[in-house]
């Protein structure tokens, strides 16, 4: 979902300069763009839902779901968030919403079968933190700022290379270009930081959510087995091991994790492990 | 292993084996160890190479003879599966290191480094502290594999191929990195060595 809103903020700012070349005036281009953005913040939780697939469902259909989120939103002392299931076996969950009245929290049908009650009611309560941090607000709100920005920054480079706003339009092709360029330059840097911010709110609610449930061992596991990583140590024995590494295309020292972790909007997952044993530990025995 | 990771993989069996001094060492301290004194060297035997036909006095030489010499005691053991084992136990960590250095690399010089396959490190958790990570009397192994120059650890919960604590393992991995042990990156290389004779 991240990415959706990065593109649409891209697109913003596409659009806006589009309008700004055909000369329209300012004033109405950012009523445009407000509305837009405006639009967006407010239809997110539908629109995530359109795009996901998710079904919300009933304390009928999904008793057990219901009982462990109402459990949450109590101890978080928020109202029931609506509950949601996507059918597909990828684990994952997500929450969304502009603030705790309006909150949707959903599981796929995968990762309500791969964890166990504990874990699950982990990865819940550290969906709902997000929406106790309001970090979907955070993050529009950054969003926000980075596409009024980029935009800010655009028509400075527009005027220094036109002299004035919306006058005469000489303009050459390799100006126009040029301005392309900055809006992409710019927004690309502020969206870095927005990602940033997304990994360092992602932090956030890992300890929240630890904080409310008293449980930060749970999320670890969670995590370790939504990854799949602990599944990777085999069952193969070493002495069946015949051939030498020698012959190996890629050698062991140049296969690995590359550096992507600028891009990312979650934090590295062995990271956010550590930290929650760290946290258990601390939890368990007090803080020394 | 990334361009901008900053951890460098050793070049020799040396530095790597070295890590587990310091990364034994501060575990001791942090009470969440006995102190280790076993570990053997497994390899895939050669009657025709002459070291290997004559280990149990080239040991003897390499390990006892000299200035220096650490003087572990050591036994000669086969296993079910075709490979070799030298077991060796020292009360000193750091000798007992520096031995599975020697005979691995004993055996390597004398034309035996395609036969070299692991060493291998006994530890024992024991739950002397209030917040020990880990379940009092834990037997684990730390196995270095020779092509890959780096360490793994190994809590097997049975004899049979497949039985083992992945979850312990995987954490143990974390906390001997942060602890300075050089341990392999790619979990896919942690294989086990079910029925080892110590």
């Amino acid at each position: 979902m991240y990415f959706t809103m990065f593109m649409l903020g891209f697109l913003y700012a596409i659009f806006a300069l589009f309008l700004m070349s055909t000369g329209m005036e300012l004033i109405f281009i950012g009523g445009i763009v407000g509305v837009m953005v405006v639009v967006q913040y407010y239809m997110s939780d539908r629109l995530i839902l359109m795009s996901t697939g998710a079904k919300v469902v009933t304390a009928e259909q999904q008793p057990a779901l219901h009982r462990m989120v109402k459990l949450l939103a109590d101890r978080y002392e928020m109202p029931m968030p609506k509950v949601a299931v996507i059918d597909t076996p990828i684990p994952n969950a997500f929450a969304t919403g502009r603030n705790p009245k309006n909150a949707l929290v959903a599981v796929t049908t995968g990762i309500q079968q791969r964890l166990n009650e504990r874990e699950l009611q982990a990865v819940i309560g550290h969906e709902l933190a997000h929406v106790a941090n309001r970090d979907m607000r955070v993050l529009a709100i950054a969003n926000f700022l980075v596409t009024i920005t980029s935009f800010l920054m655009t028509m400075l480079f527009w005027n220094m290379l036109f002299g004035g706003m919306g006058g005469r339009r000489n303009n050459s092709g390799g100006g126009m270009m040029v301005v392309y360029l900055v809006t992409i330059v710019v927004y690309f840097i502020g969206q870095l930081l927005v990602l940033a911010l997304t990994r360092y709110r992602e932090y956030g609610a890992d300890h929240t959510g630890a904080e409310i449930s008293g449980d930060p061992g749970a999320l670890a596991d969670a995590l370790e087995k939504i990854s799949g990583t602990v599944n990777n140590i085999p069952d193969k024995d070493l002495r069946k091991l015949q051939t030498a590494n020698a012959f190996l295309i890629i050698p062991a020292a140049l296969k690995g994790e590359g550096s992507m972790h600028l891009f990312s909007t979650h934090p590295p997952l062995e990271e956010r492990v550590k930290r929650l044993r760290e946290l258990e530990k601390r939890m368990r025995y007090g803080l020394r | 292993m990334g361009l901008f990771s900053g951890t460098k993989t050793p070049k020799d069996d040396w530095s790597a084996i070295a890590t587990v001094i310091k990364a034994e060492a501060k575990l001791q301290a942090l009470g969440e160890i006995t102190p280790s004194r076993r570990a053997g060297v497994i390899y895939r035997n050669d009657e025709n190479n002459s070291f290997q036909g004559d280990i149990k006095n080239e040991l003897d030489v390499v390990l006892y003879v000299g200035k220096g010499a650490t003087k572990t005691a050591f036994e000669i053991q086969d296993d079910d599966r075709g490979m070799r084992w030298i077991v060796l136990e020292d009360g000193n960590f750091g000798d007992l290191a520096s031995s599975v250095y020697t005979v691995g690399n004993a055996i390597g010089m004398n034309d035996g480094v395609d036969n070299l396959l692991a060493a291998v490190f006994e530890l024992y958790f024991t739950g002397t502290v209030e917040d020990n990570t880990y379940r009092s009397g834990l037997r684990t192994y730390w196995i270095y594999r020779y092509d890959r120059k780096a360490f793994y650890p190994f809590v097997p919960t049975g004899d049979s191929e497949g039985e083992r604590d992945r979850q312990t393992e995987a954490r143990l991995g974390q906390d001997l990195r942060k602890h300075g042990l050089v341990v392999e990156k790619s979990l896919t290389e942690w294989m086990g060595l079910w029925g080892i004779p110590f």
